[in-house]
């Protein structure tokens, strides 16, 4: 079958089974491999993308059910030239890195709350990655990096 | 080898037809996180046909005292409408602890009530509304309460080739209170231990004038229960009723499930929750957190 | 405090862009052209026989390239440390659900699932045993292959015993006033790495060997087994290990099986060959935290003197050994807390059982019985009347006190600082007395109570008596004056490159922007051990001191020419080098004129632990050459009417001595302080007759961003000779004493002890766990190919 999708706005088009994930199109058929699979049931978040501006998990998603939508995934999340956006250079400041496997998931999950919620408390950012798991930070220092990214996007 | 076709419908006509087309096992795919996680290990139908770009089934409409919410809103929809939080609060408050927001922003009311999963959050809220479910089939409408339309967990009396589109509520009267709650092993992506689904009404003399009481994840069967409902009616509330109430919502409980392995923690879990679930509803003192005030 | 430039600064992370950009490739990222995926057969049955096996068939199934069992491998392909009872692939029989048995490689997905159902395979059942005393009773079936094993270890399941033995507590407890004797119990519990496991191989021209990519924590012993049970040299044998998606101590053994195997079947078929795996498959056949059982005796006097001791430890090893010799071996040393004692007694028993198996996992034994003694330290403070942090002031160890275990400590001990720091930080003293103030004693079921609670603890650093102790670390500057750092440990998150790129640019004045540290790979880092024990900052910071010393002194020997004085008069202000005329010279000045004088820009570095020693037999010695040191507190709102505990405040304060990389230390401490959370309410692999019930994240759990508070953490700064800059650990430490501080403020809240650990809602709300039958679908289900 014919996947055609608005992909990080481009348009896309790539022949691939009717039944795969959008995470297996992602990965396997597009090469885009910074969307992780932490657990294939939809209950880490390391495989979100940016659904018609809805954060939702690739892994549940079926690769035709985007067809004709808008996909965002972490590869899209870029400033001018490549570099790190706003959001990803406060990940890097407030050590919200650590292994880095979870980070794709939450800079999206970051981008997508602040889209609907440019000033977001402490408790609204834990709420809103609270369907993105993390080992090793301990959320603290993602929960820093997404609140000071809002707060800069508010000066701007 | 395919394990299954896909294909989208635009309306519901055309998604009746084509879950109807003979020769094929076609199943509806709304948010797909129920059924994308079951066809990871059987073969469930030979085509899903995706109904969740459909606009009538994300529609929520209010005509005087009814509320229709189309069977394809997904929970986070739900959760961010007016109309329902200014009539049910609780329905809101349900869809609001379901999964986490990546579920719950694909995750649809009309998938929650076809899989009917006993710990099924959004099914208690809606219960409680006395919510009546619309199904269209190739032969016309057919409408249940929704609590005859699911008969035992994960079977339901839908029709094969027949849709859920809508689910619809009376709104409850003036100064009618609901809460919801839910017992999970963690705050969030858990699995309901217990939920508890209630609403009441208080008249003017300031006795108890209706009263719905729907626990979740507690018995095969999610229905309100009569017995603890007559507790309350024409009473006068009061922290002893409510605790009376409680009691007795263990004991319907227990009439339905008979003693299983999990009882020794369900019983006094749901009286705990249950007791809550009522002072709050009928306004007795208790913080947001249970704390005495 | 001595002022520094980059030690202690802000600084970013030196692999943080790749991974918010999402191009940092992890093993399931990687792919090359020709690659072939691979799968394991594994075993459904937790104790069997392999009575017939042969993999001939699945060799005719189109597109399956290869078929290995452990005939494939040297001696079966056995290897292990501390002791060799693991096979690369099952030999003779299998010993717990999800054992490998037989390997394939396979040009597609679809074509390895028809490959191994085509494997013939005849187990026959053989009686398992379940409970470790069940494991230590005579008429229990043996687990391992032989009562006795060629290294001598003792007979039956018995793994390792170990004691620690000062004076006689039972003499000493006759005299107390007030004694304690309870049981407590801790559970497996899952690593949970974002990140599966994974390794990919790729052979060399003409099959003369080959390089592994694999997510191990130790690169260097995954290239030590591999040679061994390939029958190669080192020289053939290259390990690179790509970025890891999170360890926690439990990326080693079945990532050197799965080397093994993709390695095997790559010199096999001349291509690459790659093995993953799904969720369910890695948490059905990795190792796990040990659970143990731990009996306390403790006695004191009226007066709050602490006096005896006498802890025993049961540990279940399951089916193999793994490093838990070594785990348990830790958690003897620790297990009777950070105490002055008159008298002290551990004994410890480790057990094979068909359980899966355990290993490594952060804190390494001391998290177990860490959550254990401190819990009965809690409750014997509690009989005595006192306040659980006056209690632990009054007792523990101190600057030049000797340990249960006659260890003389040095000055950097600050124990009692921490324990002060957490108190006010946490305003400890006014919570409490609120607390007291407001809740009555009595309470009805149903109401929400709130309790505030507090751990402390030590933690040896390094290995202590588990072997050679060293690292080694090398710098080179490149020909556009960028510096290249090797070391042979290995970072997994846990921040210790950005750590060494700081120590180096420290050394040498220069911007650690310059610095560059290479991925790690046996071909170009020193050997330096596994990346285990928190020892990353110390050992491999002291070898990257001593590399940069080195070369720093190049450095000022060219200066020194280039100013025509002595190196001694060469003075640094910045990065530049100013001569005793005060004219300056930029570094790449220095660095040009030292590769026109001949000199080779490039050093190396290796530093040693300082001796200690263990005397196993007598339970006593120097098992660690240092300790790390620490207290936290922790404050609950406990739901009496359904059992659920809500952790509403986290505050903690370790002696790490000098901070060096700000950022990084305070994400270990929170990230360490999650998982405690986590090991304390909710995360526990049940097996049941082998059978693990738990195979993915719906079913186990693991803190959530609104199951985490916002938690403070301070660092005691005091200054640790031995260490980098005066710089101690924080990477195991920071889980250690969160569990009990949990358990110790429930304890508060409801007035009733939670014993076992996880104190999930069945244990709080009934007082005892209450559980569904279990069966074997999960793993059945587990093994089984998914789609996706």
């Amino acid at each position: 079958m014919k996947h055609e999708i608005e992909l990080n706005g481009q348009p896309v088009s790539v022949e691939a089974p009717a039944d795969i994930s959008l995470l297996h199109l992602l990965r396997d058929y597009l090469g885009l491999t910074g969307s992780k699979e932490g657990c294939g049931i939809g209950e880490c978040g390391a495989c979100s993308v940016i659904l018609d501006g809805r954060l939702v998990n690739s892994c549940l998603t079926l690769a035709a059910q985007a067809g004709r939508r808008s996909v965002t995934t972490i590869e899209g999340i870029r400033g001018p030239d490549g570099v790190p956006n706003d959001l990803q250079q406060a990940f890097i400041e407030y050590g919200a890195v650590q292994c880095g496997y979870c980070t794709p998931g939450m800079v999206l999950a970051g981008e997508a709350l602040l889209a609907h919620n440019p000033s977001p408390t402490r408790s609204e950012i834990r709420e809103a990655i609270s369907g993105n798991l993390c080992r090793c930070t301990g959320y603290q220092q993602i929960v820093d990096a997404i609140l000071a990214a809002a707060l800069r996007r508010k000066e701007v | 080898m395919e394990r299954f076709q896909y294909v989208r419908a635009a309306s519901i006509p055309d998604a009746i037809a084509l879950l109807n087309e003979p020769g094929l096992v076609s199943r509806p795919l709304a948010g797909g996180t129920d059924l994308v996680l079951i066809t990871r290990y059987e073969k469930v139908c030979d085509r899903v046909v995706d109904i969740s770009l459909i606009p009538e089934l994300h529609q929520i409409t209010r005509s005087r005292d009814q509320v229709v919410i189309g069977a394809g809103a997904t929970f986070s929809e739900v959760l961010e409408n007016s109309i329902i939080n200014e009539t049910a609060p609780l329905l809101a408050q349900a869809c609001r602890l379901v999964g986490g927001p990546q579920i719950r922003n694909m995750g649809t009311l009309g998938g929650n009530v076809a899989n009917a999963a006993a710990c099924a959050d959004s099914i208690p809220a809606l219960v409680c509304l006395d919510a009546v479910a619309a199904v269209i089939t190739p032969a016309g409408r057919l409408e249940w309460p929704l609590s005859e339309l699911i008969v035992r967990p994960n079977q339901t009396r839908l029709p094969k080739g027949g849709l859920l589109i809508s689910f619809s509520y009376t709104v409850p009267p003036p100064g009618s209170r609901g809460e919801f709650m839910k017992l999970g092993r963690r705050n969030a992506l858990a699995i309901s231990r217990l939920t508890v689904a209630a609403l009441g009404r208080i008249d003017s003399r300031g006795c108890i004038a209706e009263a719905r009481l729907v626990p979740g994840s507690a018995a095969p069967q999610i229905c309100r229960f009569p017995q603890t409902e007559a507790i309350l009616v024409g009473e006068t509330p009061s922290d002893k009723l409510c605790r009376e109430a409680a009691r007795q919502a263990v004991a319907e409980m227990t009439a339905i499930t008979g003693r299983r392995w999990s009882s020794e923690f369900k019983e006094p879990a749901l009286e705990a929750m249950v007791y809550r679930a009522l002072c709050t509803v009928f306004n007795l003192c208790q913080a947001p957190d249970g704390r005495p005030q | 405090m001595p002022e520094y430039r980059y030690i202690g600064k802000p600084a970013a992370r030196v692999d943080a862009l790749e991974k918010v950009l999402g191009t940092a490739r992890y093993i399931a990222d990687l792919r090359v052209p020709g690659m072939l995926c691979s799968r394991a057969l594994r075993s459904t049955l937790p104790h069997a026989r392999i009575a017939q096996l042969d993999v001939s068939p699945a060799l005719k199934v189109k597109g399956v390239l290869a078929a290995i069992t452990c005939e494939d491998f040297v001696d079966h392909g056995r290897f292990g440390y501390p002791v060799e009872d693991m096979y690369m692939l099952a030999w003779q029989k299998v010993r717990y659900v999800g054992e490998a048995i037989a390997a394939i490689a396979a040009e597609n997905e679809e074509v390895l699932e028809a490959g191994l159902q085509a494997i013939r395979l005849e187990l026959e059942p053989l009686e398992g045993v379940f409970d470790p005393r069940e494991a230590l009773q005579p008429s229990a079936p043996l687990v391992g292959p032989h009562p006795w094993d060629s290294a001598g270890l003792p007979r039956g399941n018995l793994l390792n015993h170990y004691i620690v033995s000062q004076g006689d507590p039972d003499a000493v407890f006759a005299e107390c006033a007030v004694t304690l004797d309870e049981e407590y119990s801790t559970a497996h519990q899952e690593h949970a790495y974002l990140e599966t496991e994974g390794a990919l191989a790729i052979p060399w021209p003409g099959n003369t060997g080959l390089t592994v990519h694999c997510p191990s924590q130790s690169p260097f012993a995954n290239r030590g087994n591999l040679c061994r049970v390939l029958g190669l040299p080192v020289e053939d044998v290259r390990v690179i290990q790509p970025p890891v998606g999170g360890a926690f101590g439990g990326k080693d053994d079945q990532l050197y099986q799965t080397s093994g195997q993709v390695a095997r079947l790559a010199l096999l078929t001349g291509r690459p060959v790659r093995m993953t795996f799904s969720r369910e498959e890695s948490m059905i056949f990795s190792y796990k935290r040990n659970p143990v059982q731990i009996h306390v005796r403790l006695g004191a006097n009226a007066d709050g003197r602490l006096r005896a001791s006498d802890v025993s430890l049961l540990v279940d090893s399951g089916a193999y050994s793994a490093i838990t010799p070594f785990v348990a071996w830790r958690g003897t040393i620790h297990a009777m807390g950070p105490y002055r004692y008159e008298a002290c007694h551990v004994t410890t028993d480790v057990a094979y059982t068909n359980n899966g198996y355990t290993g490594a996992f952060r804190g390494f034994g001391n998290t177990e019985t860490t959550a254990c003694i401190e819990q009965a330290v809690d409750e014997l403070a509690a009989k005595l009347g006192f306040d659980p942090i006056d209690f632990r002031l009054r007792n523990c160890l101190r600057p030049f006190d000797v340990t249960p275990h006659g260890q003389p400590l040095g000055e950097d001990v600050a124990l009692v600082e921490c324990l002060e720091k957490a108190r006010s930080l946490s305003n400890w003293d006014r919570r409490r007395e609120e607390i007291a103030r407001s809740q009555p004693t009595e309470y009805s079921p149903g109401d929400f109570r709130r309790g505030m609670g507090v751990a402390c603890f030590f933690h040896g650093i390094s290995l202590g008596a588990e072997g050679a102790d060293s690292a080694g670390a090398t710098l080179s500057i490149n020909a556009d004056d960028s510096i290249t750092l090797t070391c042979g440990l290995t970072d997994y998150g846990t921040g210790s490159r950005t750590v060494y790129a700081l120590i180096a640019a420290e050394l040498l004045g220069l911007d650690p922007g310059r610095i560059q540290m290479l991925c790690p790979d046996t071909d170009t880092a020193l050997d330096s051990g596994p990346t285990v024990a928190s020892r990353a900052t110390v050992v491999g910071g002291n070898a990257v001191r001593v590399a940069a010393a080195r070369l720093n002194s190049l450095l000022n020997l060219a200066a020194a020419d280039l100013f025509g004085c002595l190196e001694g008069q060469v003075s640094r202000d910045g990065e530049l080098y100013i001569g005793p005329n005060e004219e300056p010279a930029s570094y790449p000045r220095v660095a040009a004129h030292a590769r026109k004088m001949g000199l080779t820009l490039s050093a190396r570095g290796r530093w040693s632990v300082p001796e200690i020693h263990w005397d196993f037999d007598a339970g006593r010695g120097r098992p660690y050459f240092a300790y790390h040191f620490g207290a936290q507190v922790a404050e609950v709102l406990v739901d009496t009417g359904t059992g659920k505990v809500a952790v509403t405040g986290l505050w903690a304060a370790h002696n790490t001595g000098t901070v060096i990389f700000p950022q990084g230390i305070l994400g270990q401490l929170y990230g360490g302080m999650a998982l405690g959370v986590g090991y304390a309410l909710m995360e526990r692999v049940n097996f049941d007759q082998g059978f693990i019930q738990e195979t993915n994240f719906d079913e186990y759990l693991i803190p959530t961003a609104l199951d985490v508070p916002e938690i403070s953490g301070a660092f005691v700064e005091k200054p640790f000779a031995a260490g980098p800059f005066g710089a101690k650990n924080i990477g195991e430490p920071g889980m250690v004493p969160t569990a009990p501080a949990i358990l110790n403020a429930i304890a508060h809240a409801i007035g009733r002890r939670v014993r076992h650990l996880p104190a999930n809602l069945e244990r709080i709300l009934l007082g005892h766990d209450l559980r569904k039958e279990g069966s074997n679908l999960a793993c059945k289900l587990g093994l089984r190919a998914k789609v996706t």
